[in-house]
């Protein structure tokens, strides 16, 4: 599971040859929004050649193609049959336009949720056997609804909590929208932490320097892996699954917790 | 008293003019200083030739000098550090005599120990009071301490102070009146804004950032951070952010570090108000904030270059570095570094206090990129030697750590890290692959002058560029 996604546009070189060293465990390299129409070639050259020559564990691989309706989609297509990606983000997601890409790739999809519609077939979406996580597109979606877009976010928390909400209904990870103001650090870490709070188990980027945050915020904290270990300790010595610890009761779902608390934590070499 | 004097022409009827003369002039004022454009060319004027000139640095706008070199009147010169035009026309063109790069230490125990003789020491001093006492703190061209220009106030046959800014006392100064042989009073001593150096910011760039967290995280586990520790940094983007998770990790740990040395910053300043350092020990300011700080904190302390780095000088303050940040250029395999020249030849900088500090501090720690403009900073063999690779230990980059194999304490010290800590040769490999190997070229012709470390051996020759 990743914490984190980061955007990099596809027609920078210096971006992309960069692209390991800024800790995100997941990039996702860009053929849509950030690439200018002329540029779209040049996109797909460019990532073709780099990772046909440089191959990654992590950060995982994933590339957002263009719009499935769009005179880009086909040419996206044949530029990732044969790359080694993890997967693709779908911009503009509905159950066609996954429908669509599956007939082209078998590779697991992030659908980004950035349309009205979208959101009104969220469950089918998320049900699609390809798709593995579901991924806010907030600014898109702000101007579909006419949504002024506040630094605090109140006017995205009922879709925030609804994909959510539907992401762990169907076992799917769920990725926060970017937060795209790079320069007020405090916001980034009031729209982490409300990330957090809301059940999101990722969220994107679109810049290097705020990896690191998300990362953090997203890793089990040192009290959590310390207690996890204190519970993980008494269940194995035990052989139970109820026992009492500090006057509180501890249970299966609880050991569950800790057990994926030290998972997570291994996984981030936390430990 | 001193003789005051308010025109070039009445200075120098009271000067030996003549032939051959060997001048000195320090860089405090950096970009905007206009005196040793005044002296030169006046000197060019007077039709003097085979000038010996000692400046501690060069800077872009030192146009007289190139002038004065393009009519052959220079015969050697001996610096620190060069910049811009001057740089550029020595790459291609050779002083009938020789080109000497010092380091900043090296320089001052050279003058002290008689090897650079100076006739004439044209000192700018911000701020000149009635008795001949000189200080950079204050005055219209305030650029603070004055330490690169104490050792040629004491042993030139004559030092002449310039300034723009005259007062009746100063409570505290850097030379001393003893030292002064005459005061010419200009109008202005350059210019303010080039005068304070524009390359303090912290950097914001990713891959700046990550090189700095990983030096952040070696320092940690070093367990350099402690009670007392001293340090220096550069003032570049990234030693900067170094400088700044110290900060960090000081405030968090409540740990005072003894003292900063070397070009002071807004940041060392911010640290010393907060109580996170003891002392600063300050050879030259770089911005505005430590001006102000070393005219006001008794803590902020003015050094000579000969107390900050003569190697001869027992009570040097570097000797007792625990940790230093610096740049590189290049650096080979051998952990030798440049920061003298480009791949071509052409002289972009020089030591400074490069290879002073790193030969005494505990740990010297090089931050850059693996690679720029697709060509990797890792070499086979740099192409200008300015710091001997068993006096740097550690390079850092944003894609891993090279520890020199030399300090078996070090990497016993980090035996059970988790950092990506490599041999240099696999970095090297690294930056192959995403550059290629770059094909290489000798760009040699003839022998344009030398590079002397600190204790006066020569590490190396410089050469002017051969045209490809």
């Amino acid at each position: 599971m990743s914490r984190s996604f980061l955007f990099i546009p596809g027609d920078v070189p210096r971006m992309i040859q960069q692209l390991e060293i800024f800790s995100a465990d997941s990039v996702i390299l860009d053929f849509e929004d950030s690439v200018a129409t002329h540029q779209k070639d040049e996109a797909r050259n460019l990532v073709e050649s780099f990772l046909t020559q440089h191959h990654f564990t992590t950060p995982a691989i994933y590339v957002r193609i263009n719009a499935t309706d769009s005179d880009e989609f086909i040419a996206d297509m044949q530029t990732l049959k044969n790359l080694p990606i993890k997967g693709i983000v779908l911009p503009k997601a509905s159950l066609a336009a996954i429908e669509t890409v599956t007939k082209h790739l078998t590779l697991p999809i992030i659908a980004l949720l950035e349309t009205p519609s979208g959101f009104l077939s969220l469950p089918d979406i998320a049900q699609h056997p390809s798709v593995e996580g579901l991924l806010l597109g907030a600014e898109d979606l702000a101007k579909s609804l006419d949504l002024e877009r506040t630094v605090s976010g109140e006017e995205i928390l009922y879709f925030r909590s609804q994909l959510v909400l539907t992401a762990k209904a169907y076992h799917k990870y769920a990725i926060d929208t970017p937060f795209t103001n790079t320069t007020s650090d405090i916001g980034l870490l009031e729209d982490i932490k409300r990330s957090r709070q809301l059940g999101f188990d990722a969220k994107a980027a679109i810049h290097p320097n705020h990896i690191s945050a998300i990362n953090q915020h997203f890793s089990p904290s040192e009290a959590a892996i310390h207690e996890a270990r204190r519970i993980m300790t008494i269940a194995e010595k035990q052989q139970s699954v109820r026992f009492s610890l500090d006057g509180r009761m501890i249970d299966k779902p609880i050991i569950d917790r800790a057990k994926k608390t030290l998972d997570l934590a291994k996984r981030y070499r936390l430990l | 008293m001193q003789p005051i004097y308010h025109s070039l022409e009445a200075l120098f009827n009271d000067l030996p003019l003549k032939d051959g003369l060997n001048i000195s002039f320090h860089h405090h004022l950096r970009n905007g200083d206009a005196t040793q454009n005044l002296i030169l060319s006046y000197l060019r004027k007077q039709q003097l030739n085979d000038l010996n000139l000692y400046p501690s640095a060069i800077f872009p706008v030192h146009t007289e000098l190139l002038t004065l070199l393009k009519e052959g009147r220079v015969k050697n010169i001996t610096t620190n550090y060069i910049n811009g035009p001057v740089a550029e026309f020595l790459a291609s063109n050779p002083l009938p005599g020789q080109l000497k790069m010092q380091t900043h230490g090296g320089r001052a125990r050279a003058i002290i120990k008689g090897e650079t003789t100076i006739d004439i020491a044209f000192i700018a001093a911000p701020i000149v009071d009635a008795q001949g006492n000189a200080a950079g703190y204050d005055g219209p061209s305030a650029c603070g301490s004055l330490g690169y220009a104490i050792e040629d106030s004491q042993y030139a046959k004559k030092t002449v102070l310039i300034t723009d800014h005259r007062v009746e006392k100063l409570p505290q100064y850097e030379i001393k009146s003893k030292d002064v042989d005459a005061i010419l009073c200009v109008d202005s001593l350059g210019n303010r804004e080039g005068i304070v150096s524009g390359t303090t910011a912290i950097t914001k760039d990713p891959v700046g950032l990550k090189i700095a967290n990983n030096a952040a995280r070696l320092i940690d586990e070093l367990k350099l951070v402690k009670p007392g520790m001293n340090f220096q940094s550069g003032a570049g983007g990234i030693s900067l952010k170094v400088t700044d998770h110290l900060r960090e990790m000081l405030r968090a740990r409540n740990v005072k570090a003894g003292f900063f040395s070397g070009g002071i910053t807004q940041s060392h300043v911010e640290m010393l108000n907060e109580g996170l350092v003891e002392r600063l020990y300050d050879v030259q300011c770089f911005d505005l904030a430590a001006i102000q700080s070393l005219k006001t904190n008794p803590s902020h302390i003015a050094i000579s270059a000969s107390d900050y780095a003569n190697p001869d000088n027992q009570n040097r303050v570097i000797k007792n570095l625990d940790l230093v940040i610096l740049g590189a250029t290049e650096i080979d395999l051998n952990f030798n570094v440049n920061v003298t020249t480009d791949s071509y030849n052409t002289i972009i900088g020089g030591s400074g206090g490069h290879s002073d500090t790193a030969t005494d501090s505990f740990v010297s720690l090089i931050v850059t990129p693996l690679f720029k403009a697709r060509t990797p900073i890792i070499k086979k063999r740099v192409n200008t030697i300015t710091t001997r690779g068993k006096n740097i230990d550690i390079l850092v980059t944003e894609r891993g750590i090279a520890i020199n194999p030399l300090r078996l304490d070090l990497l016993d010290r980090l035996k059970e890290s988790h950092l990506p800590i490599y041999p240099i040769e696999a970095l090297l490999e690294k930056a192959y692959a995403y550059t290629g190997i770059p094909q290489e070229y000798d760009l040699r012709d003839q022998p344009l002058g030398v590079v002397e470390d600190r204790d006066g051996q020569i590490i190396d020759t410089l050469y002017t560029k051969k045209r490809r």
